[in-house]
């Protein structure tokens, strides 16, 4: 599993309720470091990532239900306006709809996993898709301060990429 | 470059150069690709596509690219389908709405519609048979707009693109056949069933969906994933020149047994296109197939094969009404149509009536 907001393996797995609805969040030590999260600074011991582990095994058949209804935080696209569209609706919603996506690539592709030409790596790009997301919010609700706020912070990330 | 200019050039693909010209019309090779930042088009805002073009705008400017953007979202509806008609810009694009466009280059080998299904389309084009050549263009023109652009990519399923059946590479290698004889011979079923069966598509010339018109026929990869382009363009290299065999045979059954036949064929065909008063675009394509066809096997020796891959494209409807400066309805084209045709074909002596 990658982490949610760049390239990296992630390391940090949590199930948090947002809005009554249960959203799971999956993040490299350096972004999970970003976002507050206190870690410690040696990796994780062996014995934590298992239980990690065997804690997403269980709940892999309750993703697949739900996997109609779930919806990305980024792009607010549902898998089921996937399915009837066929087009998806940001980057993230690779990760999002993984469960889903994965056996209909191994249908039309023939395969899973990429090869070939590789992109260079652009830490800052998926948190200014959030944050993207969040003016877009922000917007929709008129809160014109926090839309200001975002934007510069958009801003200034775009000058650092 | 404005759009006016463009109906008193043709593109370099049509130029009938390059190795297997006589079948291959041209290479082309398109990447998918998308900013990292931002939703699919199809999600985006308007301000967001704005957003989206301007980065992709500046991306192009700082790689030095010579090229003319053209605003599609502000284009006339003639515009737009003037544009399809030469293969710069898709059929999505044309439909689509808000802020998107088209950068081209004065040659139109290069192509990068933006805000299309994917923020970047990128389409390298060659008249012959030159995927090599192509891939090596188009990678190089994809690193330098990545100086400037974080492209959505994941390790494990490549370039992110809004639909999952371009993800992975987002590259389509496609060739441009002219097929007469195997369509003559009525083998053409047969071919295309070979093709899909290895996960080939063959389309017509304008695309998905649309009729083959003059025997032209695109074949190109379907899957994206999971294999590398060099590998996509290999499955190419090695399938194409099989069917290129077939057609030369089909072109030698053809001379061999009915040359008589095959020579009036292309004659009455070159005859019409000389002479004819109002033509429909459908003959048009088919007559013109057979001139092609009949100036590659030494039928026909006073007419350059290059005019008659621009007469293609030219004696189509948005073409022809650029032209004229006006919109024509259906009969008015006819007549527009067969004044074009014989301008062009009497080797640039005027013997216009109107
Ligand atoms: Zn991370
Ligand atoms: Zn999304």
């Amino acid at each position: 599993m990658m982490c949610e907001r760049c390239q990296e393996e992630a390391v940090v797995h949590l199930a948090e309720l947002v809005d009554g609805r249960r959203r799971e969040r999956h993040l490299c030590a350096a972004c999970a470091r970003d976002a507050g999260l206190i870690l410690p600074d040696t990796p994780l011991d062996l014995g934590i990532d298992e239980a990690l582990q065997d804690l997403i095994k269980k709940h892999v058949g309750e993703l697949v239900g739900e996997l109609a209804e779930s919806f990305c935080p980024d792009c607010r696209l549902r898998y089921m306006d996937f399915r009837t569209g066929g087009r998806l609706g940001c980057p993230h919603d690779y990760q999002v709809f993984g469960a889903g996506l994965t056996p209909m690539l191994q249908r039309f592709h023939g395969a899973t996993r990429h090869v070939g030409k590789r992109a260079r790596s652009r830490p800052g790009a998926s948190l200014r898709l959030r944050l993207r997301s969040q003016l877009r919010q922000a917007v929709a609700r008129e809160d014109y301060e926090e839309a200001a706020r975002l934007r510069d912070q958009i801003r200034l990330k775009d000058q650092h990429a | 470059m404005t759009l006016d200019d463009l109906t008193r050039t043709s593109g370099e693909w049509l130029r009938g150069t390059g190795p297997e010209s006589d079948i291959v019309m041209c290479s082309r090779i398109r990447l998918a690709r998308n900013l990292a930042d931002f939703p699919f088009t199809n999600r985006a805002s308007r301000s967001e596509k704005a957003g989206i073009e301007s980065q992709v705008k500046s991306a192009i400017d700082s790689a030095g690219l010579e090229v003319s953007y053209f605003d599609v979202n502000s284009m006339s509806n003639l515009d737009r389908q003037f544009l399809v008609e030469r293969q710069i810009i898709s059929r999505e694009l044309a439909g689509g709405e808000g802020p998107r466009g088209v950068a081209v280059t004065p040659k139109e080998n290069i192509s990068i519609m933006v805000n299309e299904e994917d923020h970047l389309r990128i389409q390298y084009m060659l008249s012959g048979f030159r995927l090599h050549e192509v891939w090596d263009e188009i990678n190089a023109l994809d690193d330098q707009l990545e100086d400037d652009i974080a492209y959505a990519y994941s390790s494990s399923l490549g370039y992110l693109t809004a639909c999952p059946t371009n993800v992975g590479t987002g590259i389509r290698v496609g060739v441009m056949l002219h097929l007469p004889g195997i369509v003559a011979n009525k083998q053409i079923d047969k071919v295309f069933r070979a093709l899909q069966k290895i996960n080939l598509a063959v389309r017509g010339l304008y695309g998905e969906g649309s009729q083959a018109f003059g025997d032209f026929y695109q074949i190109s990869n379907q899957q994206t994933l999971g294999k590398s382009e060099e590998e996509i363009i290999k499955m190419l290299t090695d399938v194409v020149p099989q069917v290129l065999q077939f057609e030369r045979s089909a072109r030698q059954d053809l001379i061999t047994g009915r040359r008589q036949h095959l020579h009036d064929q292309v004659s009455r065909a070159y005859g019409i296109l000389k002479t004819a008063q109002t033509i429909s675009s459908e003959e048009t394509m088919l007559l013109l197939s057979s001139v092609r066809m009949g100036i590659n096997l030494g039928l026909i020796d006073d007419l350059a094969i290059s005019t008659v891959n621009e007469l293609f494209i030219q004696t189509q409807p948005a073409f022809l009404q650029k032209l004229r400066g006006s919109e024509l309805g259906v009969e008015e084209r006819n007549v527009a149509r067969a004044s074009y045709l014989r301008s062009r074909l009497s080797n640039g002596r005027p013997v216009e009536d109107d």
